[in-house]
């Protein structure tokens, strides 16, 4: 029975959690929740938040089902409504943080990587989130399409419905900054 | 994997003609791997498919304070008509200092008391 929801379609799954088949969406829940925990997660930090928002973006899917046409690929819609989601969550902590703090433009930065079985392993982790939390967000979205995501350019600036030249100009500079912040790590 | 090396593969993602599919692997093997906790779906199925027993509820607790407001709304009004009706009748105005329980005599005692003169 699960075996034939893991080989069904995307669009067959869709279409049985449309008529409440709990488990189709779980199992697109399965296909998908790397792909958002790497948007998520790498803009937001791997903390408790981005779980939330993991979450969040799950229910606004089931929410939305039936207005997905089918237009473009089900990853590519899930990826949207994550880099929306997660943008929203950034804007929200700024003006939150901007109440309390003289600054105006700190984000929460919490680490959960206590339990990654390795320290060469938990360094990486750390080393990357670091490197992804020092940029920008407009410049950390499209390096985490790339460098989490493996996305070329092309599918970055679908995705994030950018002009090809804006997302090639900003990863540009992402990777001038990279270079800077990386020599202190 | 060094340090460096990794460094080296952050920064070449973003290259324009990276192999961005194969350095993300390689990054996610060094140890950069993002997933949820493993009971994400589970929570994820009950806020969804448990979200209408929630709402029937809200709605039957906005009905509730609803029905217990408009009682409440209604001898408030009647008790409001019975005290101006008695007001009126006690003072024979509506006047401010009906309202406040203050005679409308002037009293030299209360201006002697503050002032002193």
């Amino acid at each position: 029975m699960i075996e034939s929801y893991r080989q069904a379609e995307d669009s067959e799954l869709i279409s049985a959690s449309i008529a409440g088949d709990k488990l189709a969406f779980g199992e697109i829940m399965e296909r998908y929740r790397r792909m958002v925990a790497r948007t998520v997660k790498g803009m937001l930090g791997d903390s408790v938040y981005a779980e939330d928002i993991g979450q969040e973006v799950f229910i606004k899917l089931y929410n939305s089902l039936s207005d997905f046409r089918g237009e473009a690929k089900l990853s590519t819609y899930i990826q949207k409504i994550a880099i929306n989601l997660t943008l929203n969550e950034i804007k929200r902590r700024k003006r939150f943080f901007s109440m309390f703090s003289q600054k105006g433009n700190s984000e929460m930065h919490e680490f959960e990587i206590a339990d990654i079985e390795t320290e060469d392993k938990r360094d990486a982790k750390e080393l990357v989130n670091k490197a992804l939390m020092s940029l920008e967000p407009k410049f950390r979205i499209v390096v985490a399409m790339r460098m989490l995501q493996g996305y070329s350019t092309k599918e970055t600036a679908e995705i994030l419905e950018l002009p090809m030249g804006t997302v090639l100009s900003r990863l540009s500079r992402a990777q001038e900054q990279l270079k800077e912040i990386l020599k202190n790590l | 994997m060094e340090p460096a090396e990794l460094k080296n593969l952050i920064i070449g993602s973003l290259d324009e003609k990276a192999d961005t599919g194969a350095i993300s692997k390689k990054i996610e093997e060094a140890g950069a791997s993002f997933d949820f906790s493993d009971s994400f779906s589970e929570k994820v199925a009950a806020r969804i498919f448990n979200a209408p027993d929630a709402v029937i509820r809200e709605i039957e607790f906005v009905k509730s304070m609803r029905f217990v407001f408009n009682r409440v709304a209604l001898t408030g009004v009647a008790a409001i008509i019975l005290l101006l009706i008695s007001l009126f009748l006690a003072e024979g105005s509506f006047s401010l200092n009906s309202f406040l329980g203050i005679g409308n005599t002037y009293d030299e005692g209360i201006v002697y008391l503050l002032t002193g003169n």
